[in-house]
């Protein structure tokens, strides 16, 4: 990548920030001068390469950045691990937990980092774990009570890529599905390729009706990685300057 | 939101509410032995109790890592372990199901730390409300004799230390479980606690819950099993020597 050489730093604009619905008791949302990106999709989708690059370009322009993502909390993220290696709790508590995790990393990284006025970058959020979610049949409504403790983020990018590609993508990588990825708690199908596109299928579809309540960009996630990239960078930038 | 029976289900659940050191899990206990000799199948549930949540919650008292949030989505996911995985099918079964602290307990503490109380409300709403919820009631100062003399070291997060209302634990505590008795008061109407002099003798109290699960629980309705041989009193003694705080 070209290395940026002009010294021309811009310091990012603030604008009105919200939590989604009770937020977190104590925040002062006034605070809070950085910004936070959020990059959504399925695996296989380019989010990593993504923010990879996203994190490379911020901190050329003289930005500092923090990285967040599912299943990273210092609370509870072994404990989850654990529980999903065994596929012993039941779809609430999963649900609670994930939000647990979640929760931590608002209040340990994100908030400590935005108030610093870093830009955070999160490898998902909560749409991520509202779709799963959804797709298992679980209220919305208790689904939106209960994110209602995230902020709301500058940007959410959502890298659409067909289950087709997804899955040729995965046995790029390795020549196994993931279970979860699959979906194969859900009983679509016992073989695994056919519960894979059905699930990815139907998250997709969950996605898109999310869009219009959180109102996220979709990017085309099938070109190449400099196009898509370009598009994010071009919109980060849009954030930066407060628009 | 509904109760077991309600809903339809053929078991029942009791939940027991009250302050630390108000002698409810003595309560529940002496009310655990009665139906079991009676050969009623019983299961007992105590807060906080599911294995694989266990070592995070444990985890994030000892590194002080909870905040007022993590602190009641982790209990929430402690609650709904149990919910899921013991108590709904165990009252699917028609057992009576018995709750050393049920949602009541969260809602109290939660708020007391500065949770908003609808969000609180809203986590638990996938949980059925108790059958009969007994409150014991006890004197802010007796509650706190009890915990005082019987546990000199409080710990952090018990004694409320993280809302810093004191530098002092134990001050700390006055005023944190102060604060939970006005919670639970203030529910007390709203989900039919049965109110128990909690100030009382441990047998005087006993006979009013007994009275009380005879008049509002048809046990002869309920399955007996008759296989099995009432539990030696023993075995479960030592565990519920003085009730300890716990949360």
């Amino acid at each position: 990548m070209r290395a940026v050489v002009k010294n021309h730093i811009v310091v990012p604009r603030r604008t009105d920030r919200r939590f989604y619905g009770h937020g977190i008791p104590g925040v002062d949302l006034e605070q809070l001068a950085g910004k936070l990106i959020v990059v959504e999709g399925a695996d296989g989708s380019g989010r990593s390469t993504q923010i990879a690059r996203l994190v490379e370009w911020l901190e050329g322009t003289g930005h500092a950045t923090v990285q967040v993502g599912l299943k990273r909390s210092t609370l509870v993220s072994e404990e989850l691990e654990k529980a999903q290696e065994g596929n012993i709790l039941s779809r609430t508590t999963l649900s609670l937990f994930y939000a647990t995790d979640f929760a931590d990393q608002v209040e340990n990284i994100i908030l400590p980092a935005l108030k610093a006025g870093f830009v955070v970058l999160a490898d998902r959020y909560i749409y991520t774990l509202m779709a799963r979610d959804i797709v298992r049949g679980m209220d919305q409504a208790w689904l939106k009570n209960l994110y209602g403790i995230a902020l709301e983020p500058d940007a959410v990018f959502y890298l659409n890529v067909p289950p087709e590609e997804l899955v040729q993508r995965t046995f790029a990588k390795n020549a196994a599905l993931d279970y979860w990825e699959s979906g194969m708690d859900l009983g679509f199908s016992r073989d695994m390729f056919d519960s894979f596109m059905k699930y990815q299928t139907t998250i997709q579809n969950t996605f898109r009706g999310m869009q219009t309540t959180y109102g996220f960009t979709i990017v085309d996630g099938m070109r190449s990685a400099d196009a898509i990239n370009a598009e994010l960078q071009k919109k980060t930038n849009a954030v930066l300057a407060g628009k | 939101m509904k109760t077991f029976a309600e809903l339809n289900f053929p078991g029942r659940l009791i939940a027991v509410e009250g302050l630390d050191g108000s002698g409810k899990s003595t309560q529940i206990y002496l009310l655990k032995r009665w139906l079991e000799l009676q050969g009623l199948k019983v299961y007992l549930s105590e807060w906080n109790s599911s294995e694989l949540v266990k070592t995070a919650t444990s985890k994030g008292k000892k590194r002080e890592l909870l905040t007022p949030t993590t602190f009641s989505l982790i209990h929430a996911t402690d609650f709904a372990d149990r919910y899921e995985r013991h108590l709904v099918p165990l009252l699917r079964a028609g057992f009576i199901v018995l709750c050393d602290r049920y949602i009541f307990t969260a809602f109290a503490r939660d708020v007391v730390r500065g949770c908003p109380p609808e969000w609180v409300r809203g986590l638990y709403s996938f949980a059925a409300l108790p059958d009969l919820t007994f409150f014991f009631k006890s004197d802010l100062e007796v509650s706190l004799k009890r915990i005082l003399e019987g546990r000199p070291q409080l710990k952090y997060f018990e004694a409320g230390m993280d809302l810093h209302l004191s530098s002092d634990p134990y001050e700390s505590f006055r005023i944190f479980q102060g604060r939970i008795l006005e919670q639970y008061l203030a529910m007390s109407t709203e989900f039919n606690f049965l109110v128990i002099d909690a100030n009382q003798a441990v047998e005087t109290q006993q006979a009013v819950v007994r009275e009380l699960v005879t008049q509002r629980v048809s046990l002869a309705n309920f399955n007996r099993d008759e296989r099995r041989p009432a539990k030696p009193a023993a075995e479960s003694l030592k565990k519920n020597k003085a009730e300890a705080p716990r949360q």
